[in-house]
């Protein structure tokens, strides 16, 4: 599934906060420099990541539509949950380490 | 623009320092500022759209002084201001001690602190709820309508409202609650509580969902094995307030309660995610919230493997 935001859309928030916040701080040259060639990089990522298409979601659209009407058959959550587990091996990996 | 709010507030407290913007606070600006001698803080409405249910500044101003004269220990309300600079304020004490959470559960954790919670919830849940008209009522059916219209699938948050749905509790009279007491929005000192901040979220609810809120998980700060908001149990909390209250609410309403604030705060991480997507705030902490979300998530499939869902 394409999680909202994407990681091209998570690029494009780090590349607006670089440019727009941090280097008019930056007052050192060098420091400056190497900011402006890690933005060129980081749009070389946000850019190569437009090209990879979105994941399939139609089955969680699905999944979520049915446990909305109420159709939670045993075994769900159990489902559920090695999908959110999957999800934070991305977007959080130590979390799950606190359930230990 | 600083010195347009200045004068604007010396026209109304007299000579006062230059005022100091403070880090955090996402849709609200903080100023210190010193006046005669007073630690006072400005609070000002942040540059963004308004959200739905939030309070305005002036109304928020109202229940602080609501609160004030009831005795709970918030920062003495000083005065509204309709304008300043383009924007609604109002300025109150400003209280010294700690708010951040990450501070606060690493300790030392004053002893009194969950029962000192307790009184002030107390206190709130008995203002007189005539005093303040605009307040409204919040009901858990909003969360779905809130889910439907960040459109994304979430099939962990759909099976908590699920068993929301399912075993709800019979309801209780709603009273005025505050929406958002949890470590992180009290001020705390080595004696305990100081005052309770932010008001913003204030409407009317069942007292049982205000007391679970400072149980999830997410704000306990890295301090999960303490239920209450990483700085002790739940138990002598409820007691308290029971015995202060005579509400006589069950630990199994904590925990119906519990679940139901972790599914507030997944879809509240969403909801945040969107003011950046739609480009109405843009920011990479409101952007990366949409994906630590699954946190959230998980806790919610957490308690209720606990309730004994499969």
């Amino acid at each position: 599934m394409s999680e909202r935001p994407t990681a091209e859309e998570l690029a494009e928030a780090i590349e607006e906060f670089l440019a727009g916040e941090v280097l008019p701080t930056l007052d050192d040259h060098r420091a400056r420099f190497r900011m402006l060639v890690a933005l060129n990089a980081l749009g070389i990522v946000r850019r190569e990541l437009a090209k990879v298409p979105p994941e399939e979601e139609a089955e969680q659209r699905e999944l979520a539509a049915q446990i909305r009407a109420g159709d939670v058959p045993a075994g769900t959550l159990a489902r559920v949950k090695a999908h959110v587990a999957e999800r934070l091996l991305i977007a959080s990996p130590h979390y799950l380490e606190r359930y230990e | 623009m600083i010195a347009d709010m200045r004068e604007t507030l010396e026209a109304v407290l007299g000579p006062i320092s230059e005022p100091v913007l403070l880090p955090g606070g996402a849709s609200k600006e903080a100023w210190a500022v010193d006046a005669s001698g007073e630690r006072l803080l400005v609070r000002r409405a942040g540059g963004g759209v308004i959200h739905r249910h939030t309070l305005t500044l002036r109304h928020e101003f109202e229940v602080l002084q609501a609160a004030h004269e009831a005795g709970v220990k918030v920062p003495r309300p000083v005065l509204y201001i309709a304008d300043l600079d383009g924007r609604e304020a109002f300025v109150m004490e400003r209280l010294e001690g700690e708010t951040i959470g990450r501070r606060i559960v690493r300790g030392p954790v004053p002893e009194r602190l969950p029962v000192q919670m307790a009184e002030e919830l107390a206190k709130i849940h008995a203002l007189p709820r005539e005093q303040l008209p605009f307040l409204e009522e919040a009901t858990i059916d909003r969360l779905a309508d809130e889910l439907d219209e960040v459109a994304e699938p979430h099939p962990a948050i759909e099976l908590g409202l699920w068993w929301l749905r399912e075993n709800r509790p019979p309801p209780r009279e709603p009273v005025v609650v505050h929406g958002d007491f949890r470590i992180g929005n009290l001020v705390i000192d080595d004696g305990g509580l100081v005052g309770v901040l932010d008001w913003e979220f204030a409407h009317l609810d069942d007292p049982a969902r205000d007391l679970s809120f400072s149980l999830v998980r997410a704000w306990r700060f890295g301090a999960d094995d303490l239920r209450l908001g990483g700085i002790g149990d739940a138990e002598g909390y409820l007691e308290r307030y029971n015995e202060l209250t005579g509400f006589g609410i069950r630990p199994e309403e904590l925990d119906y309660w519990e679940v139901a604030g972790n599914v507030g705060w997944a879809i509240g991480c969403l909801t945040q995610a969107q003011r950046h997507l739609t480009g109405q705030d843009r920011s990479v902490e409101l952007a990366i919230l949409g994906r630590l979300g699954a946190e959230v998530e998980y806790e919610i499939c957490h308690l209720l493997e606990r309730q004994g869902v499969t």
